[in-house]
């Protein structure tokens, strides 16, 4: 299930592009789920673990992938630690909820991400409760922003 | 600084040309959409000029403010337009408030994040409209008559309650017109911050929100993302209740239709925060030795004679208060 702690959270990893030019590792990047993340967010191609393909920027290396893409690559292989999600916009959404099927995750968010019209299982941390679509969601996590 | 400044920037493969107006203006939207590489290109052509490969053209020198040193960056950046990218943290600090509030810059700030100690405008919230190698910025917040989220532009709106942001002269005002009808009630929030909570309270009525939207920048992604499930609800955000005044022509100075026309070009960002301080500021300063002295702690009973009344009510476009 997704735990979402809304809110300022210290413990969290705030800057998630200086943590992942520090932590990455080739495999996170030639990882079938990761080049389906890139190529839907940021219309890259990875030809290799060292090289993607970005059809404004060239080839251009990991470290310079969106900030979004690089926060969920770092969801999908850090599980211990929480992220600030606000680095994601609302186009990542439906990539974090489903890193959450199946297995916990926990992140944090500083804003009020749209994930969309659909149902969902969210697990407000602040308020301990479970909510099903952005109707129940934003009246409570709206509070913590 | 002041006035309207235009920015171009670009290298071989990204050209990004857009126009700032005031004092803050917020980039959010998806990822992958050249934020961050816009604030690069900046950086980039701050520290190497020409030499980065980077051509940039503006009127003003463009730089970027980041890291744990800005508030020692901060005072040598005068009459510039500083770019702050996410993943500063130091942006929604008070210090970080209070240590640009009295300077000549423009800052253009990335983040999603709503920030309550800056007074930034619902107008001034934009996204990157992405066409492959050249990016612009598109308004986030569309609206007609500054009113936000009405399903029907043709339809006026009635609201069973008003919600004000001002618990001032503004507010004395509203309240004097929905206690007049009868059917409205109105009550105030006393600040933007307490805003949502109070439409969350009661979101199944019909509510009108009136707030200055010159400094209401902070709480409107909540906002718009929960009346989006609740038709019932509408915004009204002009820049201020003294705009509304100003823009009435109860006040008769013809400086005051020209300095509404382009704000922009007479509110010196050293000396006003926001555009609704301005605002306020002029309106004092033209009604001063007139029976429509204007005070922001107690409205002047003038302002609710019928004729005035009638004249500030012709700015408010699409509502019934009555």
């Amino acid at each position: 299930m997704l735990n979402i702690y809304y809110g300022n959270m210290p413990e969290a990893v705030f800057n998630t592009s200086v943590y992942f030019k520090n932590v990455y590792e080739d495999k996170w990047i030639t990882d079938p789920i990761a080049q389906e993340m890139i190529l839907d967010i940021d219309k890259s191609v990875v030809l290799d673990s060292a090289v993607i393909d970005s059809p404004v920027m060239g080839k251009i290396a990991p470290t310079s992938l969106s900030g979004g893409v690089k926060t969920l690559i770092l969801m999908k292989n850090e599980r211990s630690k929480v992220f600030n999600a606000s680095t994601c916009g609302d186009n990542c959404a439906k990539w974090i909820l489903k890193l959450a099927e199946g297995s916990d995750l926990t992140i944090n968010l500083r804003h009020l991400m749209d994930f969309g019209e659909g149902t969902f299982d969210i697990h407000i941390v602040n308020t301990d409760q479970i909510v099903h679509n952005m109707k129940e969601l934003v009246p409570i996590a709206g509070l913590y922003v | 600084m002041k006035g309207t400044h235009r920015i171009i920037v670009q290298n071989k493969r990204i050209r990004y040309n857009f126009v700032i107006k005031r004092n803050i203006t917020i980039i959010r939207g998806d990822s992958a959409t050249g934020k961050t590489a816009l604030v690069d290109m900046i950086r980039e052509h701050f520290e190497n000029g020409t030499a980065s490969g980077i051509e940039l053209t503006c009127d003003k020198e463009c730089t970027v403010l980041e890291g744990r040193t800005w508030r020692g960056q901060l005072p040598m950046m005068r009459d510039c337009i500083v770019f702050i990218d996410e993943g500063n943290e130091f942006v929604m600090s008070d210090d970080f408030a209070s240590a640009i509030r009295d300077t000549d810059n423009y800052y253009v700030i990335v983040t999603r994040e709503g920030i309550p100690s800056l007074p930034y405008s619902v107008d001034e919230i934009y996204g990157i409209r992405d066409s492959g190698k050249y990016g612009t910025l598109k308004r986030t917040y569309n609206e007609l008559y500054h009113l936000y989220q009405v399903p029907d532009w043709n339809q006026t709106v009635k609201p069973e309650k008003v919600i004000t942001e001002d618990s001032n002269s503004g507010f004395q005002f509203f309240q004097s017109i929905c206690e007049r009808g009868g059917q409205i009630t109105c009550i105030n929030a006393q600040g933007k911050s307490n805003i949502f909570a109070d439409v969350v309270n009661h979101r199944k009525e019909k509510i009108l929100v009136i707030a200055d939207g010159a400094a209401f920048g902070s709480e409107m992604e909540k906002l718009m993302r929960l009346i989006k499930g609740y038709p019932n609800i509408a915004l009204y955000l002009p820049e201020s209740f003294e705009w509304i005044i100003l823009e009435s022509g109860v006040i008769e100075d013809s400086n005051i239709s020209q300095i509404l026309k382009h704000p922009e070009d007479y509110i010196e960002s050293k000396e006003f925060f926001s555009w609704e301080r301005y605002f306020t500021t002029l309106l004092v300063q033209s009604t001063q030795s007139s029976y429509l002295k204007y005070s922001k702690k107690q409205l002047n009973p003038a302002y609710l004679q019928e004729k005035v009344l009638d004249k500030i009510l012709t700015v408010i476009k699409g509502i019934d208060l009555c």
